[in-house]
């Protein structure tokens, strides 16, 4: 059982410190808008996500989400 | 920075007085304008000379007590009357416990508790302990359907809204149990009825119909008795109360009245007239919204569009009178092919951004980046000053591309490109990274993780401005004119604003003459003579110079895009070619024809239009009668059709009491389901009660039944109150059969405008685009919506339009340059991305031998998925090119990626 | 597309999860802040990409990807894909099962064989493989690779040497 617990506590201390890399897709008339909005409230989010706005989530090629990933994003984001 | 410094905390209105804010404060988020304002009576530098704290410490300088009223002075050729409306007394509210007992709140605090941004970020919890609570009731009719209160009318909203805020709690708290006190469920509006039932289904909402009298507190529970149709009492025990609060006249109705000089009706609300609801006793004095009685706000925007409409018929002669245009120099094309040469400008926004982001760090970062060659930071980069100067910097370093590292390009983009476009350049050669809303602001606890974020959406920035080219800024050329489909009361409304406001119009109308449905009506809602008020309609449209009037028509085939519209017109076997601007939906409805009912098996059998027919042909047919019965929601509602046809309540108790007029003997029953005689057709509904009409409820599971016997007619019903079957003996049977969809769907097709699932036109926005529909150009008005009365219908007309007036008027289409462009040598003509696009902005044509796409610039909204969607990768966007795009994504990993 | 992407992530050894796909409209900040915060925490629970469950290693993963933006470059599955597009928008069927099957049954086979060609092509560049080789670093059966094995030989672009393959001299 402690033992256990030990290596809970090494694996989640290991997530602590790692920062992810994240790409976000936002379309321009929805969650571009949502996270200016959320700026402007002043609400607190984790500093992982990089945006790339677009007109609309339609436009987002599955390229532009592989590309991605390939180029080291641990996560994309894609928001309409 | 004010509202932080402040010293003077002040209760927070908008939130409905449930939470605190400071002197200078902005009310929320999205408000527009979207700058802080000083609530005066508070503040300490107004009414003392003490403190001036803010605007010492606004670092823009944007607050100046300096300031003094004035009065002014204007000419205007209109004025519209848009005063809202006001609150029920506290007095009414007291009587069922508000104010007393914490637990019972208005739906209006209920309203900001639920919402996300609101004082409790959206916990539903109880102002006595801060408790979520585990039962709730709404009570309806608060202040209104009330003469206690001197509110006698149904305030038409709160039915809905009570629907949804009980809704959004359940999504909120799923384990809520949750019932509302109805008097009659009143969700008349389009699509409301769906919500009700999507409300009672899946989030087990309970309805009950009855009237809570009172509220009483025991042991900290709020306690309601109430007795139900069937005559039973019930108790229960709450743990919060919610008064559907209705909607009062203006406080300040009768100053409004005086100083405008127009008169109120007996509510205090704006008086008009069915035929022209938006119209005020003045002349040139127009009314919008819920002055001119209780409405939601698809009605209230509707009826603001129609103002804007008759304002705009009034001030036709001065259109354009006092425009003013601006002109551009040349664009420096030479400059512009040059090799990338960037100019970064990081701004401080005062402490916005530098308060978190270390804002040289980010500019000197933005130096080491490829092509850059000015990197500069500013302290606000919008103001006037800094414009220049950055203005000035561009000219003086030769700059073709220019990033500007600050906020939104929602909101600061216009402004930048308008400052590119004053010195010769295109404005889509700048790119904005968005480093304070999306940055600085929402991570002010981790400034280095901040500047670290900053200076990678600079680098993707920067990325995607060396591949940014010059946009066109195309403009296509309006045809003047409209076409307006359907020749009623809405669509000959449509046409005469049109016309008025000095445009060309062309009316077609599939039968032999004008009029649609007002042609079968005896009397509009208030009384008048309606034969009447449409025989002055069609003398107008007919003598309007104007207005070409094509009866015995239809429109066969539509092409073209907003501004350029080219319609083949039939008329007797004769087909003619029309070109026009836009193009106004008005094709109607339809009374619904009933099944069963025993309809049709008998003379004496009738709908509610027929008996009007029968009535202006004479009333010798109710000699003999001594019962009339009335049925209501005659294929509405689930009996056959889904939706609620809104109107036939209000026509069964207005012919009810025509009836009781011309033979006060005649006993009259009327079943129905829920009376929603809404607004102040309520007075109606009680008059007719007050005469002795009969009203008994049924529900869908026991429908009255019509018997046709060989000797007159029996309506067998079941009436909850005494609990046993009634037999009557019928002279009369009258069915009010709902409004039936027209047949749309081949115009749906031509025009490629979307239906509802009940065959009625779907409008692009329900609440904010009331009028319009998804494919530009194309707008929307009558029973062709959804069904309604002869008032709406002609505000909804007027409404479109405005709306379609607007093309006309500007002459010309801009189109935004993020549009679709197809590379027709790449296009191999497979047509997906024409069956994809939302806004029918592609065709195929023929190039020879092959078709290829080819996209409507005038009608692209740059959405892209033609793009994502292209086999060949044949369509880029403007703007937002593959290219741009992948650099951006291979600018996001900070060593950079290559290509593969 | 965000169906496709998630199936063909998983089928390059990518915990489909990674990718989000979320709506929230302008009025709505605070469900923004709910979805990117729950959504960066489960980032940070499935740690470095390449090092979830189930997923390949990250210099699998490059090699992959790389061929997976070129499979989804490729003509015959942005044909599939436009086409899946077009017909569930006829249909207006965007029910969750009927993109699932649509997406599984003809996109995916389209890019599946496309990554693997590229792949295969990438991983020859590196030097000689034989059939077990291959069939282990491309996460595909013997049966699925000898079909596109075959057609390149055939064009002369891979040669065979005692069941090792390598990329022909030019």
């Amino acid at each position: 059982m402690a033992q256990q617990n030990v290596v809970k506590k090494e694996s989640e201390m290991a997530q602590e410190g790692f920062e992810p890399r994240i790409l976000g897709f936002f379309c321009h008339w929805c969650c571009y808008a949502a996270a200016d909005s959320a700026g402007v409230s002043r609400y607190q989010y984790p500093p992982n996500v990089r945006v790339i706005r677009v007109m609309c989530t339609g436009r987002i090629d599955a390229r532009f989400i592989l590309e991605a990933f390939r180029c080291g994003a641990d996560g994309v984001f894609t928001g309409g | 920075m004010c509202t932080m410094y402040c010293p003077r905390p002040v209760v927070d209105t908008y939130n409905e007085r449930l939470d605190i804010t400071r002197a200078p404060h902005i009310d929320y988020a999205q408000a527009i304008p979207s700058s802080y304002y000083i609530d005066a009576k508070a503040c300490l530098r107004v009414n003392y000379e003490t403190c001036n704290l803010c605007a010492q410490t606004c670092t823009a300088g944007a607050i100046d007590f300096s300031q003094q009223p004035k009065e002014l002075e204007l000419k205007v050729g209109a004025v519209v009357l848009t005063p809202g409306f006001g609150r029920v007394d506290d007095e009414v509210l007291e009587r069922f416990g508000y104010g007393r007992f914490p637990d019972v709140l208005t739906a209006f605090e209920f309203e900001r508790l639920t919402c996300a941004s609101g004082p409790t970020e959206g916990h539903i919890v109880r102002p006595s302990d801060n408790q979520v609570p585990k039962k709730i009731a709404f009570l309806q009719c608060i202040g209104s359907r009330d003469e206690t209160c001197g509110n006698g009318y149904c305030s038409s909203v709160c039915c809905m809204y009570a629907v949804k805020e009980a809704s959004v709690a359940k999504e909120h708290e799923p384990d809520l149990d949750i019932s509302i006190f109805f008097m009659d469920v009143r969700t008349m509006g389009k699509g409301f009825d769906e919500a009700r039932k999507r409300a009672q289904e899946k989030y087990g909402i309970n309805v009950i119909r009855a009237r809570v009298p009172r509220v009483d507190q025991v042991d900290g529970k709020l306690a309601l008795t109430w007795t139900t149709g069937d005559g039973e009492h019930h108790s229960d025990l709450f743990d919060m109360v919610v008064l559907s609060v209705g909607l009062e006249s203006p406080e300040d109705a009768e100053t409004i009245a005086r100083v405008t000089d127009i008169e109120l009706n007996h509510y205090n609300f704006c008086r008009t007239s069915v035929d022209s609801p938006l119209l005020s006793s003045r002349g040139g004095v127009l009314v919008a919204g819920a002055f001119q009685g209780p409405k939601d706000i698809p009605e209230s925007v509707t009826q603001a569009s129609g103002a804007a409409a008759i304002a705009s018929e009034l001030l036709a002669d001065a259109r354009n009178s006092q425009t003013v245009t601006v002109t551009y120099p040349d664009e420096d094309k030479a400059l512009e092919e040059e090799e990338p040469r960037i100019g970064v400008f990081v701004c401080h926004c005062g402490v916005n951004i530098a308060g978190v982001v270390d804002v040289k760090a980010v500019r000197d970062y933005a130096g080491t980046l490829p092509g850059v060659v000015l990197y500069e930071d500013t302290l606000y980069s919008c103001s006037q000053d800094a414009l220049k100067s950055i203005a000035e910097k561009i000219k003086e370093n030769r700059l073709n591309r220019v990033v500007i590292s600050a906020c939104s390009p929602r909101t600061h983009e216009p402004l930048f490109q308008e400052t590119l476009r004053s010195i010769g350049l295109n404005p889509a050669l700048v790119e904005m990274a968005n480093i304070r809303d999306q940055c600085a602001w929402v991570h002010a606890q981790e400034p280095d993780k901040a500047t670290e974020k900053a200076k990678d959406l600079v680098r993707m920035a920067v990325a995607k401005a060396r591949l940014l080219t010059p946009l066109d800024q195309p403009t296509v050329d309006v045809t003047p004119s409209a076409l307006v489909i359907g020749g009623g009361a809405a669509g000959m409304s449509a046409a005469l604003s049109i016309a008025d406001q000095g445009y060309k119009v062309v009316l077609v109308e599939r039968s032999k003459e004008l009029g649609g449905n007002l042609k079968r009506l005896k009397w509009t809602l208030d009384g008048q003579d309606a034969s009447k008020v449409l025989k002055d309609m069609i003398k107008k449209v007919k003598a309007h110079k104007n207005i070409q009037v094509f009866t015995g028509s239809q429109v066969e085939s539509v092409s073209g895009y907003v501004g350029n519209f080219t319609s083949a017109l039939s008329r007797q076997g004769k087909t003619e070619m029309i070109n026009h601007g836009v193009i106004v939906l008005a094709t109607g409805g339809r009374e619904y024809k009933p099944k069963g009912y025993a309809y049709g098996d008998s003379t004496r059998i009738v709908t509610q239009l027929e008996l009007e027919e029968k009535l202006a042909r004479g009333r010798g047919f109710l000699r003999n009668a001594r019962n009339v019965v009335m049925i209501q929601c005659v294929g509405s509602r689930g009996d056959d059709m889904q939706h609620c046809s809104r109107l036939c309540c209000i026509q069964a108790v207005k012919n009810a009491l025509k009836l009781k007029e011309l033979k006060p003997e005649l006993n009259i029953y009327i079943f129905y389901r829920d009376m929603r005689t809404y607004g102040f057709y309520e007075d109606l509904y009680r008059e007719a009660r007050k005469q002795g009409v009969k009203f008994i409820r049924y529900t869908l599971d026991r429908k009255p039944e019509v018997i046709k016997q060989s000797r007159g007619i029996k309506v067998r019903a079941f009436d909850e109150l005494i609990g046993e079957d009634l037999e009557i003996p019928a002279s009369l049977v009258v069915l009010s059969a709902g409004i039936a969809p027209g047949e749309n769907e081949e115009l749906s097709k031509i025009i490629k405008a979307p239906l509802t699932s009940e065959g009625f036109f779907l409008e692009a926005h329900a609440k904010l685009r009331p009028v319009e529909v998804a494919v530009d150009g194309v707008y929307l008005c009558g029973l062709a919506h959804g069904p309604k009365s002869l008032e709406e219908s002609v505000a909804q007309a007027k409404a479109a339009a405005a709306k379609a007036t607007i093309p006309l008027a500007k002459g010309k289409v801009a189109v935004a340059p993020i549009v679709s462009k197809v590379d027709q040598d790449k296009c191999i003509g497979c047509g997906i991305c024409e069956s994809l696009c939302p806004f029918n902005a592609i065709v195929l044509e023929k190039v020879g031998k092959r078709k290829k796409a080819k996209t409507i610039t005038a009608s692209c909204k740059g959405c892209g998925v033609c793009a994502s969607h292209c086999p060949t990768i044949a369509i880029s966007m403007g703007g937002f090119t593959d290219e741009a795009i992948m650099a951006q994504i291979h600018a996001f990993s900070p060593e950079g990626c290559e290509e593969a | 597309m965000a169906e496709t992407c998630r199936q063909f992530l998983a089928d390059c050894g990518i915990n489909p999860e990674r990718l989000a796909l979320e709506w929230a409209s302008a009025a709505e900040a605070p469900r923004f802040v709910e979805l990117i915060t729950g959504y960066v925490n489960s980032i940070k629970e499935k740690g470095e990409i390449g090092s979830a469950e189930g997923e390949a290693d990250s210099e699998t993963i490059k090699r992959r990807l790389a061929a997976a933006v070129k499979a989804a470059e490729a003509r015959k599955p942005r044909i599939a894909l436009g086409n899946l597009a077009k017909r569930l928008h006829k249909e207006g069927d965007f029910s969750k099962e009927a993109i699932e099957k649509g997406v599984s049954s003809k996109i995916l086979p389209a890019l599946r064989a496309e990554r693997i060609k590229e792949e295969l092509l990438m991983l020859l560049a590196q030097g000689p493989m034989d059939m077990k080789e291959l069939s282990k670093a491309l996460w595909a059966d013997e049966g699925e690779i000898e079909k596109p094995l075959s057609q390149l030989v055939k064009k002369g672009v891979i040669e065979e040497k005692d069941g090792k393959y390598s990329l022909a001299d030019k």
